[in-house]
């Protein structure tokens, strides 16, 4: 890699230049977004259109926290809560079990990843009905936890095929020299193997965070009750209501990717890492 | 006691580590799959859902489903869709790799910052260009109107043909990154000496994009077209957003037909037989994916 050969000075800036332009060209539809937020209902018709808001109004973001018909932050909250939960639900259960596909050869172990192979590419419309039936019979319909326990199905068999490459990589010398100092296969795998294994975890906790939070199907489908359901089955509910109040609908839309900006911004290096290994979106 | 103890020895102590998460997916994926196949072969709708006989059919939702016109638009549409999508953001993907496989001061910090379409939420990527390709606040329109390209707002997303337009576009967009990432992981592995040997042998920079790169990217390729098959075909989120399937059901596709026809129709049995057509495809080529990633593969 380090051989390659730089570039000269001037194709250096021309390079940059061209880059800097791709970068704008592919982002602005973020950019208007973020604008259109912060404009008056009255700019945001204005024809010519504005490319910067003339006006700054942050009337779009206040309406949600005192208006009561329906509330972003809570909505936020909720997603929130569901997200962080399937998540922990992913992590727990994928963490052995990615460690036990990686380590032992035992029998029906290949059938076991061929599952968790297939599962990731299901698409929700065949799980949505039944799924439907079984949470009205277990009497969770209509609450976070209907959404938590589908949303964790699509972390969970992500995290083991990215965590069973991060535990297969681990020197079995490492995991013997843990027998030696008296652990067994349990205490060698939680003390000694995760902390090794941690930044296939954090990879894991973040995609599984991420696809419950982008998750619009089964939120909305499984959960009725405006002021329980997540962000984005709010928005979608305020698209209807409301038709074509731009303002209010982009400052929902920036709103719920504030979290997706912060994981991206300390997290990099993770997403990169996770993207590579053969994610398939949601 | 004493057999069970013997099996769990050595190697198949492994089964224990896998079981709560094996058990997971058995009861909350691999239970409704089985479910949703019996529920296409009966004829359940809001009336026998819960409680109530819900009468064998066999293949009755199949058979009709073929002379649906609805189902057919969106099978085609589907269809027409994958592959629209598929073509133009691995173009896009495949010439931003190689740009940004250049060492320039910004490469990489640029090249990590286009990730950012494709994790943000599709369900605000849909409101996005929603806002992008509305008629008369919509910037498409506007640029459009000063180029002189046209003389008229065009109504975007309640024209047919257009709104499939739209649609495609907004899917290119989230797919350019995974492509361009993918394919620049696959670049780095090609070795350096190979372009250099090759031009001393004098090979342009086409002739050795076509006798060195290409081959030596194909298992990448295969990868990242298979993948943004699995993940085009089961498209929902930005369609229902968009156009719910409108306008007059132009462009559904095989996911929001599905949707329409159990949560807002109550036909669930014909909704699900929708979902099955669409699982089969899939699987079909879901195959060929897992060929690819189990080669090599140890056993």
């Amino acid at each position: 890699m380090d051989e390659e050969k730089k570039v000269s000075k001037k194709a250096n800036l021309m390079l940059c230049i061209f880059s800097v332009i791709i970068l704008c060209v592919l982002l602005f539809p973020l950019y208007w977004a973020l604008i259109t937020s912060l404009k008056t209902e009255q700019e945001i018709f204005q024809n010519p259109p504005t490319f910067y808001p003339h006006i700054l109004n942050l009337k779009s973001y206040a309406a949600q926290v005192e208006t009561g018909d329906f509330n972003m932050f809570r909505s936020f909250g909720n997603s929130f809560l569901i997200s962080i939960g399937a998540m922990a639900i992913a992590v727990i259960l994928a963490v052995p079990a990615s460690y036990g596909i990686a380590k032992y050869r035992f029998a029906g172990r290949k059938a076991m990843l061929l599952s968790f192979l297939v599962t990731q590419m299901l698409p929700v419309s065949v799980l949505l009905t039944p799924m439907f039936i079984m949470f009205k019979n277990m009497h969770v319909y209509n609450t976070w936890i209907a959404a938590v326990l589908a949303d964790a199905t699509i972390g969970i068999p992500f995290s083991i095929l990215i965590l069973k490459n991060y535990f297969a990589s681990i020197p079995k010398d490492m995991e013997e020299a843990a027998y030696l100092d008296g652990c067994n296969r349990f205490t060698a795998f939680i003390r000694i193997l995760i902390p090794i294994a941690k930044p296939g975890v954090m990879v894991c906790a973040i995609f599984s965070f991420l696809y419950a939070w982008g998750d619009l199907a089964y939120g909305m489908t499984f959960i009725l009750d405006q002021e329980k359901r997540p962000i984005t089955a709010g928005i979608f509910n305020f698209m209807g209501q409301y038709g074509t109040k731009w303002s209010y609908l982009s400052a929902f839309a920036i709103v719920t990717i504030i979290p997706v900006a912060l994981i991206f911004i300390f997290m990099q290096k993770y997403i990169v890492s996770g993207m590579t290994s053969g994610a398939v979106k949601g | 006691m004493g057999k069970l103890k013997k099996f769990f020895q050595y190697e198949n102590v492994g089964i224990l580590f896998v079981l709560p998460a094996f058990l997971y997916m058995l009861i909350f994926v691999g239970y409704p799959i089985i479910q949703n196949v019996i529920l296409s072969f009966q004829d359940v709708t809001a009336g026998n859902l819960v409680r109530g006989t819900k009468n064998f059919i066999a293949l009755e939702n199949y058979l009709v489903l073929f002379k649906d016109d609805v189902f057919m638009t969106s099978l085609k549409n589907t269809l027409s869709y994958t592959i629209l999508c598929l073509v133009f953001q691995f173009v896009i993907g495949f010439a931003l790799a190689l740009f940004f496989s250049k060492r320039f001061t910004l490469s990489k910090p640029i090249r990590g910052i286009l990730l950012v379409p494709w994790m943000i939420p599709v369900t605000v990527t849909a409101l996005m260009f929603k806002l992008l390709f509305a008629t008369d606040i919509g910037v498409i329109n506007y640029i459009l109107r000063s180029l002189h390209i046209i003389e008229e707002n065009i109504e975007w997303l309640t024209t047919p043909g257009t709104a499939m337009f739209a649609l495609v576009f907004a899917n290119v967009w989230i797919g350019i990154p995974f492509n361009m990432i993918l394919i620049s992981t696959g670049l780095t592995t090609i070795p350096k000496e190979l372009y250099e040997s090759a031009s001393i042998d004098g090979a342009n920079k086409v002739q050795s994009f076509i006798n060195i790169t290409l081959p030596l990217l194909k298992p990448t390729i295969e990868s990242v077209l298979i993948l943004g098959f699995i993940y085009t075909f089961k498209v929902y989120d930005l369609v229902y957003v968009m156009t719910s399937g409108g306008p007059v059901n132009s462009t559904h596709m095989l996911s929001t037909y599905s949707y329409k026809l159990s949560f807002e129709m109550f036909q669930y049995s014909k909704g699900s037989a929708v979902a099955n057509v669409l699982l089969v495809i899939l699987m079909i080529v879901g195959s060929f994916y897992i060929k690819v990633t189990t080669e090599g593969e140890d056993d």
